[in-house]
C-alpha cells in the first residue's frame, strides 16, 4: 500500500494547492512544507518497502495481465531514496528563495514528485509512458517559469526535442503491444525473446532513441544546456541532478529488462552513446563563458559515464552506474545552487565576470572546489571511485576504449573547472573595485542553501572515503544484482 | 532563403526514409491475427460480469486501467496550469465584442441542446461510444462558442476564471477521491466493483459502480482546462488590440 | 490489404512530420510537424487492432468485435498530444509578443 501512497499522496497536495489559494492569496512556507514533508516521506516509505521486503501492488485488484501493477525492488528504491534526496533539497531552496508566493510554481513542482514516483514504481510499459508525460510537461513549464525570453525558447525547445522522444516512445510501445499483446514489463520480459528479429529491432530503436532525446545523451542533446542554463537556481539542480537520474532509470529497467536475453546491440548501442556523449559532453564544455551552461554540458558527460556503465550489460556495470548516479546527484546539486547563488549575487553568468568570490563567500567557493575536486575524479572523493568501479565493469565486459573515453574525458573536465575556480580566486578588477566602494547591496542570507551545499560536500567526501568499504560495496552490489536479475523480477510480478 | 541547406535537407530526407525502411520492416513481420488474442480476449469476454459496463472501452478506460487515465487527466491539468501561469500577468481587456444579432440569438437556442447532448455523451459513457473525455471536451467548445458570439466580456462575467480553477481541482479530487475509498474498503487504489460500488443493472445509466462518476469528474477536468486554455490565449490577443475576428 | 495501406500510409506521414520538423524554420510549421507525427503514430495504433469484418467492442455483440485495448490507448495518446501541442502553441504565442517573429533563426539572431 505504500507503493500507491508514494504516488497518490504528492498528486493529492498538487489537487490541493489551487482550493488553498482560491481560499487565501498566498499560501504559507508550513503549508507548503509539510506537504512537501508529507510526499517525500512517502516516497521514502516506499523506498524502504521495496528494499526490505520487495513488494507487488495490484492497482484495482485486476492480475497483471488484465490491469496496471506497481513494482518496488531494490533498484526502485534506490532511484526513490536518490529522488526523494533531490527533491527535499530543490523544494527547500525553493522556499527559501521564493516563499509561499507562485501558487503555481509549487503545483507543478508536486506534480513533478507523483510523477518521478511513478516513473520509479510503475511495472507496465504505457503507464510509464503516461507519467513520463506527465513528468515532462512538468520539467517543461518549470524550466519556463522565471519567464524571461531566454527561459521560454529553452522550454520551446526542450518541449519540442521533448515530445519528439515522447512520440517514439509511443510508437515502441505500440509495437511491442501489435507484436505480443502484452504491456505489463514482467511479462514482456518473458514473450519478447520470441518475436521476429526485425521487429525486435524497430521496438529497441525506437525506445532507446526516444528515452535517449529524453535523457539527452550526446546526439540528441540540443535541448539540455539551454533548458539547465536558463531555469532558477533550485530547477536547474533539480534538473540536472534528479531529472536525468530518473530518464536513466527508465533506461536501465527497459533495456535490462526487454533486451538482456536478446542479443548484444542494444547494449553496444547505448556504450556507444555514453563514449560519444562523455567526448562531446566535456569538449563543449571546455568552450563555454557562461558558467550554468559549463555545468549542463557537464550533466551531458556524466550522462555518458553512467550510460557506458548501463552498456555493460552486467551487474557490476549497473552497480557502478547507479553509485554514479548517486554521486553525480550529489556533486551536481551542490555545483549548480552554488553557481546559481554566486551568478545571482554578482548579477552576471559570465566566468570572466564571476571574480574575487573567495573573499566575499568563502564557504560557497570551498564548497564548490570539494564538489569540483569530486566532479572531475581526483582519488579520495567518490567521483573518482564510481568513475574507477564503471572502468572496472567495462574492462570486465571486454571493451577498452570506453576505458581510454573516460580517461580522456577526466583530463578535458580538471581543465576547466579549473578555469572556473581560478575565476574565483583571482580578485577583482579595478571596475569592480570601484562599484565596491559604493554601498554595499543588500544581499540576501541564504543559510539554508549554504547548509546544503556544505552537506553535499561533506557527503561526498564520506562516500568517497567509505566506497571500498563492505556496507557500500553491498548496497551497490546488490542493486546492481537485482538490476540484471531479470527472472527475479518476473517471479516477483507473476509468482513463476 | 527560405529553408535550411541542401545538404542538411539531404541527411534529413534520408535519415527520416531509412527510418521509415526499418519501422517497416519491424511491422511487417507481425503477422495481423484474425481474432482478438490475449488480454482483449478476457476484456470483450467478461466486461459486463466483472465491471458491469457494455462499452469495453470504457471498462479498460475507467476500470482496468484506471490508473493511466488519472495520469492522462493530470497531464492536462499540469498543461493548464502552465499555459494559464504564462499568460497570467495581463490585465484582462473588456471586449464586448461580438457577432450580430441573428448570430447571438440562434446561438442562444442551441446552446442549450448542445449541453444536453455532451452531458448525454458523458453520462452514458459506460453504455455507448462517449465518456468523460469526449463530452469534456464538447462542454469547452460551448464556453468558446460563448466566447466567439458574445464576446468575451460575458465569458469572464458568468465564467470568471476562478470558477474553472475549482471546477478542474473538484473533478481531479473527485477521481482521486473514488480511488482512495476503494483503498480504504481495502479492495485497492480504483477498485470498481470489489470496491463495494454497486453493479446495478447492466444497461441502466445508474449501473458499472463508480464509472459515472469517474466520467462526470474527468468532464468536468478536461472541460474545464481546455475552456482556460481557449481563455488564457485570446486574453493574451485582445489585450494587444488584435481580435482574432478581424484577418491581418 | 487495408491494414498494409492503413500502416504504410501512416509511416509515411510520420517520416513527412520528422522531416518538417527538421527542416522547417517557422515554428508553426514545427508545431505542425510534431502534429502529423503524433497523427501517424496514433494511426498505427489504431490499424492494430483492426479485424477484418469486425464491429464496435459494445456489448452485446453483433458479429466479431475488434479489439478494444489500442482504443483506449489511442484516447489516452490524443489527450496527451493535444496537451503537449497546445502548450506548444502557447510557448510560441508568447514568444511571438517580444520578437514579433515565429522564424526560428531570426529569433535565435535576436538573442544575441
Amino acid at each position: 500500500m505504500t507503493l500507491v501512497l508514494a504516488i497518490v499522496v504528492p498528486l493529492l497536495a498538487a489537487f490541493l494547492i489551487p482550493l488553498f489559494h482560491l481560499a487565501r492569496k498566498t499560501l504559507s512556507v508550513s503549508l507548503i512544507g509539510f506537504m512537501g514533508l508529507a510526499s517525500i516521506s512517502a516516497a521514502l516509505a516506499a523506498a524502504f518497502t521495496g528494499w526490505f521486503s520487495p513488494a507487488v501492488y495490484l492497482l484495482g485488484g485486476w492480475a497483471p495481465d488484465l490491469g496496471i501493477v506497481l513494482v518496488a525492488d531494490h533498484l526502485s528504491s534506490a532511484f526513490l531514496l536518490l529522488a526523494s534526496i533531490g527533491t527535499a533539497a530543490a523544494l527547500a531552496c525553493s522556499l527559501e528563495k521564493f516563499r509561499g508566493g507562485p501558487w503555481r510554481y509549487y503545483t507543478i513542482f508536486f506534480l513533478l514528485i507523483a510523477s518521478m514516483n511513478g516513473i520509479l514504481l510503475t511495472g507496465d510499459l504505457f503507464n510509464l509512458f503516461v507519467f513520463y508525460e506527465i513528468f515532462s510537461v512538468a520539467a517543461y513549464l518549470l524550466v519556463a517559469f522565471s519567464m524571461s525570453w531566454q527561459a521560454l525558447e529553452a522550454g520551446l525547445k526542450y518541449l519540442v526535442l521533448g515530445t519528439i522522444g515522447a512520440l517514439f516512445i509511443l510508437l515502441g510501445t505500440a509495437l511491442t503491444f501489435m507484436a505480443t499483446g502484452i504491456l505489463n514489463m514482467a511479462l514482456l520480459a518473458e514473450t519478447l525473446p520470441s518475436i521476429p528479429g526485425e521487429t525486435l529491432t524497430a521496438i529497441s530503436a525506437c525506445l532507446l532513441l526516444g528515452l535517449a532525446v529524453k535523457t539527452g545523451a550526446f546526439p540528441v542533446h540540443f535541448w539540455l544546456p539551454d533548458a539547465h542554463s536558463s531555469a532558477q537556481t533550485a530547477v536547474s539542480a533539480l534538473l540536472s541532478g534528479v531529472l536525468v537520474k530518473v530518464s536513466i532509470y527508465a533506461i536501465m529497467r527497459v533495456s535490462y529488462l526487454f533486451f538482456l536475453g536478446t542479443g548484444g546491440n542494444v547494449f553496444l548501442a547505448i556504450t556507444i552513446i555514453g563514449s560519444i556523449s562523455v567526448l562531446g559532453g566535456h569538449l563543449m564544455a571546455l568552450r563555454q563563458d557562461d558558467i550554468k551552461r559549463l555545468l549542463a554540458y557537464s550533466t551531458v558527460a556524466q550522462i555518458g559515464y553512467i550510460l557506458i556503465g548501463v552498456g555493460c550489460a552486467s551487474a557490476a556495470g549497473a552497480a557502478a552506474a547507479v553509485f554514479h548516479a548517486f554521486n553525480h546527484m550529489l556533486m551536481k546539486m551542490g555545483l549548480f545552487i552554488t553557481a546559481g547563488t554566486l551568478a545571482e549575487d554578482k548579477k552576471t553568468r559570465e566566468i570572466c565576470g564571476l571574480k574575487g568570490l573567495w573573499k566575499s563567500h568563502p564557504l560557497w567557493v570551498s564548497s564548490f572546489t570539494v564538489l569540483s575536486a569530486a566532479i572531475v575524479g581526483i582519488p579520495p572523493m567518490n567521483g573518482f571511485m564510481s568513475k574507477w568501479f564503471i572502468i572496472l565493469s567495462s574492462a570486465g565486459a571486454g571493451t577498452v576504449i570506453p576505458a581510454l573515453v573516460i580517461a580522456a574525458g577526466t583530463v578535458i573536465s580538471a581543465a576547466y573547472y579549473l578555469r572556473v575556480l581560478s575565476a574565483f580566486i583571482s580578485p577583482e578588477d579595478e571596475r569592480s573595485e570601484s562599484a565596491s566602494a559604493a554601498p554595499p547591496r543588500r544581499i540576501r542570507r541564504k543559510g539554508i542553501s549554504l547548509a546544503l551545499v556544505t552537506s553535499f560536500a561533506l557527503l561526498c567526501l564520506v562516500l568517497g572515503a567509505t566506497a571500498f568499504s563492505p556496507i557500500s560495496r553491498e548496497f551497490f552490489s546488490s542493486i546492481g544484482d537485482t538490476a540484471v536479475d531479470v527472472g527475479a523480477y518476473v517471479e516477483l510480478v507473476t509468482g513463476r | 532563403m527560405n529553408t535550411r541547406p541542401f545538404l542538411f535537407r539531404l541527411a534529413a530526407m534520408v535519415l527520416c526514409v531509412s527510418l521509415g525502411l526499418l519501422l517497416y520492416q519491424g511491422i511487417a513481420a507481425i503477422d495481423q491475427p484474425a481474432h482478438v488474442t490475449g488480454a482483449a480476449e478476457h476484456y470483450l469476454a467478461n466486461t459486463p460480469e466483472e465491471t458491469g459496463a457494455r462499452n469495453v472501452v470504457a471498462a479498460i478506460l475507467f476500470d482496468y486501467r484506471a490508473f493511466d487515465t488519472l495520469g492522462e487527466s493530470t497531464v492536462i491539468f499540469t498543461a493548464v496550469c502552465g499555459i494559464s501561469m504564462l499568460f497570467s500577468r495581463r490585465k484582462f481587456h473588456r471586449s464586448s465584442r461580438g457577432l450580430s444579432f441573428i448570430a447571438r440569438r440562434g446561438i442562444g437556442l442551441i446552446v442549450p441542446f448542445i449541453l444536453m447532448y455532451a452531458s448525454a455523451i458523458v453520462l452514458a459513457g459506460h453504455l455507448s461510444p462517449g465518456g468523460g473525455f469526449q463530452g469534456g471536451t464538447i462542454f469547452a467548445t460551448v464556453t468558446v462558442l460563448l466566447c466567439v458570439v458574445y464576446g468575451s466580456s460575458f465569458e469572464s462575467v458568468h465564467f470568471p476564471p476562478w470558477k474553472k480553477d475549482l471546477m478542474e481541482s473538484a473533478g481531479a479530487l473527485l477521481f482521486s477521491g473514488v480511488g482512495i475509498l476503494g483503498l480504504i474498503s481495502g479492495a485497492g487504489f480504483l477498485s470498481n466493483l470489489s470496491a463495494g460500488f454497486p453493479p446495478g443493472q447492466s444497461g441502466s445509466i445508474f449501473s458499472a459502480g463508480a464509472i459515472p462518476v469517474l466520467n462526470v469528474a474527468v468532464a468536468l477536468k478536461v472541460g474545464a482546462g481546455l475552456s482556460t486554455i481557449f481563455y488564457s490565449i485570446i486574453k493574451l490577443l485582445e489585450e494587444g488590440g488584435e481580435h482574432p475576428g478581424r484577418g491581418h | 490489404m487495408m491494414v498494409t495501406m492503413g500502416y504504410t500510409s501512416a509511416l509515411i506521414i510520420f517520416c513527412i512530420g520528422l522531416y518538417t520538423i527538421m527542416t522547417r524554420r517557422n515554428l508553426f510549421k514545427t508545431v505542425i510537424g510534431l502534429a502529423l507525427m503524433e497523427a501517424a503514430v496514433l494511426l498505427i495504433i489504431v490499424t492494430s487492432g483492426f479485424i477484418p469484418g469486425g464491429t464496435p467492442p459494445i456489448a452485446p455483440f453483433s458479429g466479431n468485435p475488434v479489439n478494444p485495448l489500442p482504443h483506449a490507448f489511442t484516447l489516452t495518446a490524443i489527450v496527451i498530444g493535444a496537451s503537449d501541442i497546445a502548450l506548444a502553441l502557447a510557448f510560441i504565442i508568447k514568444l511571438h509578443r517580444h520578437y514579433k517573429t515565429v522564424d526560428l533563426d531570426r529569433i535565435r539572431g535576436l538573442r544575441g
